[in-house]
């Protein structure tokens, strides 16, 4: 009745073949410790009929019957008797011509019959004479001689019979019981991590699928972009260009409004094409084409020029510009053309958001280039090597961000507030271009802020490798 | 359901379904201490150091139905826990008959729900029609604090189709009557689909009658109808 194919032995808890359950050297030690015990000898069959356990010795009156073809062949139709003996109800009794018996007792487990077993031959206690049974098989058979040899043949009582036989079907049914429970727990042991494996690959396959599916919309997303990027700036440059000329006069002499008209296109133009650039940028920068060639460069010109190409921009908010350089500095290692972005980038950022009459402070010092690799993994105090590092800090004292923004800033198109962004203008591309360039020269970058106290931007570029 | 034609011999797979705690494997030790040994095979358990059930209970019932016809009836528990779903999933497999032990707490009004939910979602899963699975539900531990009500489990046994019962499985209260009205339900089923009186000659009042003389329950039990609880 069940959809799949979990064995019947499992869905049902039934015990198949006696042999599932029992082990065969552990029964027939049972079977032989029960024969030293009781000195009758027993023999378990499974409800097939095959011998599983057999302690026995042989009777001295069976090798005097045996040697003989009439005994011989008596003897082989009782035993052949007893073992085809399939009790229907309880115990049943089996006469053997020596006036021996053999009790034929069945195992029945959760009202099932699951196989049997024989004690005997045994001599009834109440047995006094040699049966003529014996003696008119063969003319050649001693009466005494027969009367001694059954005498040394175990002897039993009813009664007493009737309890070892029940003994000894409490330990079997107690090692049936055993066995199969074990085999029940093994078997449904098995089967549950094979179910739970098979709906956890079904669910990876799916996940595998989404993942697959996410990742080819985002090869098509760049690729998307690139192409965008590029037809765009195309007709963009003419344009510029062609106000450029306007602008320039080429085309006759301006007049009053028609040159400011023409000044504002050009300078939305600009706006437009560094839009376009930060986007090819940003999409070069995340496919991890972008090439960095870092030389030597010195933090302190570095920054001086800073100060100097925004000094106009500050001097119009009234912004006060500073540059702090402690002495004896590592070089700065990075390539001009990009790290140059970067901090004009930092700087255009910090000058936005500070008040009229604040300070924008630019500082270096010496500072930890974050290792590399597994930092908290297993020996790491040995594998790492530290490396010097320059520090260049871009400290504001604007409106600062809150702590939950400090991850999420870097991200593209994010701004902390949405009003600013009509504000202060900008893409919201800056500073993940910004981290993606300080990556690019195996540095960090990070925010240090409280919403109202400030924001400082801390760079960190790591001198290069040792080759 | 098995039938075996040769050894006329009829098996029956009823399962205790619920949430953890709820009192599953003690009602089939109340059955076991219940029932006359020679009714009964030993109750298998196998249970964890903190006494859950870790894979399933099995207490095997063995009855004659009339002459030379034996039922087995096999009664498992599935583990409570959340985390065992692949087990309860595979002891479902092959059930005829189902009693739900809900736990009459109020505090675990949320975990019944969840726990039966989980059941006809691994009843489908199993390709069972979970509709049409005989079903009973028994809200066990009434004789703990902050129940739900009589008159509240008896207005909404009313809304139900399932015939509840109420019981105290710890005392041995009221577990008895749940197993011979989930017995009755899933012969019903049964003889519905399979037509045993005609093929197999056996008739349901007779394995009832049986059963409950047998279980020593001296009041009629009568046809189980549905709804209402008991």
């Amino acid at each position: 009745m069940s959809s799949t194919t979990t064995s019947n032995e499992l869905v049902m808890g039934e015990v198949g073949r006696l042999e599932q359950v029992v082990d065969r050297r552990a029964l027939a030690e049972v079977c032989r410790s029960f024969h030293d015990l009781f000195a009758l000898p027993v023999r378990v069959f499974s409800a097939e009929g095959v011998l599983l356990a057999d302690a026995h010795e042989e009777q001295a009156v069976c090798a005097y019957v045996n040697g003989l073809a009439n005994g011989r062949a008596a003897c082989t139709s009782v035993v052949d008797a007893v073992k085809r003996l399939e009790p229907d109800g309880g115990s049943v009794t089996h006469p053997c011509f020596t006036g021996a018996e053999y009790r034929v007792v069945p195992m029945v487990y959760q009202g099932r019959r699951i196989g049997r077993f024989v004690i005997g031959p045994y001599v009834p206690a109440e047995m006094k004479e040699v049966p003529r049974s014996l003696l008119v098989l063969d003319s050649r058979i001693d009466p005494e001689k027969s009367r001694g040899l059954l005498g040394q043949m175990p002897r039993v009582r009813a009664d007493t019979l009737i309890r070892i036989e029940e003994h000894f079907s409490r330990i079997l049914d107690l090692i049936l019981f055993s066995g199969h429970r074990a085999f029940l727990t093994s078997q449904m042991h098995v089967a549950s991590v094979r179910q739970s494996y098979r709906e956890l690959a079904e669910k990876n396959d799916s996940l595998q699928e989404a993942y697959d599916r996410l990742k080819e919309l985002d090869r098509l997303k760049s690729n998307f972009l690139a192409t965008v990027s590029h037809e765009l700036r195309t007709p963009l440059t003419s344009i510029i260009g062609y106000s450029d000329m306007l602008a320039a006069g080429i085309a006759g002499e301006l007049v009053g409004e028609q040159k400011e008209f023409v000044e504002t296109i050009r300078s939305k133009g600009d706006h437009l094409l560094a839009l376009i650039t930060s986007l090819l940028d940003l999409n070069k920068l995340e496919q991890g084409t972008v090439r960095v060639e870092r030389e030597r460069l010195d933090a302190k010109d570095m920054l001086r020029e800073l100060q100097k190409t925004f000094a106009p921009a500050a001097a119009k908010k009234g912004i006060k510009l500073v540059v702090e350089v402690e002495p004896d500095v590592p070089p700065l290692w990075a390539d001009p053309v990009r790290i140059r972005q970067v901090l004009f980038n930092l700087t255009e950022n910090a000058i936005k958001f500070t008040p009229a009459g604040g300070t924008v402070r630019f500082v270096a010092r010496e500072g930890i280039a974050d290792p590399e690799g597994d930092g908290g993994g297993m020996g790491a105090v040995l594998l790492l090597t530290p490396r010097r590092a320059l520090e260049i800090r871009i400290v504001d004292s604007g409106v600062g961000i809150s702590e939950v923004e400090h991850a999420r800033i870097f991200d593209a198109f994010y701004q902390v507030d949405g009003g600013s962004t009509r504000e202060h203008g900008g893409t919201g591309l800056g500073l993940s271009i910004v981290k993606r360039l300080v990556e690019a020269h195996g540095g960090t970058i990070q925010v240090e802020s409280e919403a109202g106290q400030g924001a400082s931007f801390i760079v960190t570029i790591p001198e290069p490798e040792e080759p | 359901m098995q039938l075996d034609f040769k050894t006329r011999e009829l098996t029956l797979k009823l399962v205790y379904y619920g949430p953890a705690l709820s009192g599953k494997t003690t009602n089939l030790q109340a059955i076991h201490e219940l029932v006359a040994p020679e009714l009964r095979g030993r109750l298998m358990t196998l249970e964890t150091k903190d006494d859950r059930t870790l894979f399933f209970d099995l207490l095997p019932l063995v009855l004659q139905a009339g002459r030379n016809l034996q039922v087995r009836i096999k009664l498992f528990t599935v583990p409570g826990q959340v985390i065992h779903n692949a087990t309860r999933r595979l002891v479902l497999q092959g059930a005829d008959g189902v009693a739900f032990i809900a736990d009459s707490q109020r505090a675990e009004t949320k975990a019944n729900a969840a726990a039966f939910q989980n059941l006809r979602l691994n009843l489908v899963e199993n390709g069972l029609d979970a509709a049409k699975m005989p079903l009973i539900i028994q809200f066990n531990k009434r004789d703990m604090p902050d129940i739900r009500s009589d008159a509240e489990i008896d207005l909404m046994a009313q809304r139900g189709r399932e015939p509840v019962y109420k019981a105290v499985a710890l005392r041995g209260q009221g577990v008895l009557e749940s197993l011979v009205g989930l017995v009755t339900i899933t012969l019903e089923a049964l003889e519905a689909q399979h037509q045993l009186a005609d093929k197999f000659g056996l008739r349901p009042e007779v394995l009832l009658g049986e059963l409950q003389t047998r279980l020593g329950m001296k009041t009629e039990i009568g046809r189980i109808g549905r709804g209402g609880a008991r």
